[in-house]
């Protein structure tokens, strides 16, 4: 008779007592399925034992940084990038598009988050009547306007700041981040033809959300890329337009 | 700069400071985030919603423990927050993980895993012994200490684990 479950993981943790030990191992002798996998637990054990840790995106601390500031503001009733008194006039620096990028991050989050429009949020019996697809695909479709919107202000910014801010960007990181926007918006096109065709599918939608979430992530990259040139940090630089090549 | 007047400054409200503490502590809170969540994506959430909570809550900070520590902690609070409120919501249970956790005679493996394999692999176990494998095996912790962190038993937890490491021999290694 094999081992119990309790046994086999106990003898993988080392943790069994001389008896069980002993037990196991006689077993062992003479079974080569579960020889086998013990073998494999314990191989499993030890490379979980070297997993490394993992670097956040550089983009992430930006995310954080506008969200901290958001909170300043809040409290002090200032702007939450620029200040209380002079905001106005450095809103013309590439410096906004962080403002820019957040409030297009906040349309299309908020839109992943919609309740009911997440795999969680299906109903539990799976029946629609077509009166009530119908709306949802109307709400859906004007959401996603409300999206594109937001959006396309987000593209407007960074093209702006793309032609006011030109030395910025070397060509071949320009190149880069033309290339993987066509690329994005290519999937966008098609996720978007998928939902004319099928208003209420919900692999497109999921399709089309994901791929907006994949450009807002570029365009993260590329506001951090270009807020860590400002600031002089080649190192950080170096990692964003590292990713962005790995996603090229 | 040391320790305690990067903390003073944090608390003080200093954003500069804050990112100094960030950059001290994110990779181990980022990676603990994404395993339990089992997406980078959701890791990215969790992260900025643990440094957000850790920037409102720094003043409740007394130096009790290690900076490190209190930020592991209030990572770990949020992480098994977000995973009690998604499993309540997708109700999902791993009870149909029995049929892959069966014993499978096979060839015997000719290459080591590769990390990258495993991460890739911890990433797609089911939620539940997901938790309890990263808590126990990747983290730490004793099973008593998972079952009191996951509220549920400890032979629940030793369970989860084996099915998380027979889930993992089976997507690292085939069906053997």
């Amino acid at each position: 008779m094999h081992p119990t479950e309790t046994a086999i993981n106990d003898y993988v943790d080392g943790t069994s007592d001389p008896f069980e030990r002993n037990a196991v191992e006689t077993h062992l002798a003479t079974c080569e399925v579960c020889r086998q996998m013990v073998d494999d637990l314990q191989e499993i054990k030890r490379v979980t034992g070297t997993l490394e840790l993992r670097e956040p995106p550089v983009r992430a601390w930006g995310r954080i940084e506008r969200a901290i500031k958001l909170e300043q503001a809040e409290k002090q009733g200032a702007h939450p990038f620029f200040g209380a008194s002079d905001w106005r006039k450095k809103a013309t620096t590439p410096y906004w598009l962080a403002a820019a990028a957040a409030v297009f991050l906040a349309a299309l989050v908020g839109l992943r988050y919609l309740p009911g429009r997440g795999p969680a949020g299906n109903s539990a019996d799976g029946v629609e009547t077509s009166a009530s697809a119908s709306r949802a695909a109307d709400a859906i479709e004007s959401e996603l306007r409300l999206a594109e919107s937001h959006y396309e202000n987000a593209i407007k910014g960074l093209e702006a700041a793309a032609q006011s801010d030109q030395d910025a960007l070397d060509p071949r990181t320009a190149a880069t981040l033309q290339k993987n926007l066509a690329v994005i918006d290519q999937a966008i096109s098609e996720s978007r033809a998928a939902m004319r065709a099928q208003p209420a599918s919900e692999p497109a939608k999921q399709s089309l959300i994901e791929n907006f979430k994949t450009k807002i992530a570029l365009l993260q990259d590329t506001v951090a890329l270009i807020n860590e040139m400002r600031k002089g940090n080649e190192a950080g630089a170096a990692r964003i337009v590292s990713g962005l090549k790995q996603k090229g | 700069m040391s320790p305690e007047d990067l903390i003073a400054r944090c608390q003080a409200g200093d954003v500069e400071a804050f990112e100094t503490l960030y950059q001290q502590h994110a990779a181990r809170l980022y990676t603990l985030a994404c395993r339990m969540a089992g997406s980078p994506e959701d890791g990215e959430d969790l992260l900025q919603e643990i440094f957000l909570q850790a920037y409102r809550k720094l003043g409740s900070f007394k130096g009790d423990s290690a900076i490190g520590t209190w930020l592991y902690r209030l990572a770990l609070n949020h992480c098994l927050d977000y995973v009690r409120s998604r499993q309540a919501k997708m109700n999902k249970l791993t009870e149909t993980l029995d049929a892959d956790t069966s014993f499978q005679p096979t060839a015997r493996r000719e290459t080591p895993i590769a990390r990258l394999d495993l991460e890739r692999a911890v990433e797609r176990l089911p939620e539940g012994c997901r938790e309890a494998f990263v808590l126990h095996d990747v983290e730490g912790f004793d099973h008593k200490e998972v079952g009191k962190l996951l509220g549920i038993a400890e032979g629940t937890s030793k369970s989860q684990v084996f099915k998380a490491r027979m889930k993992l021999r089976s997507l690292l290694l085939g069906d053997r």
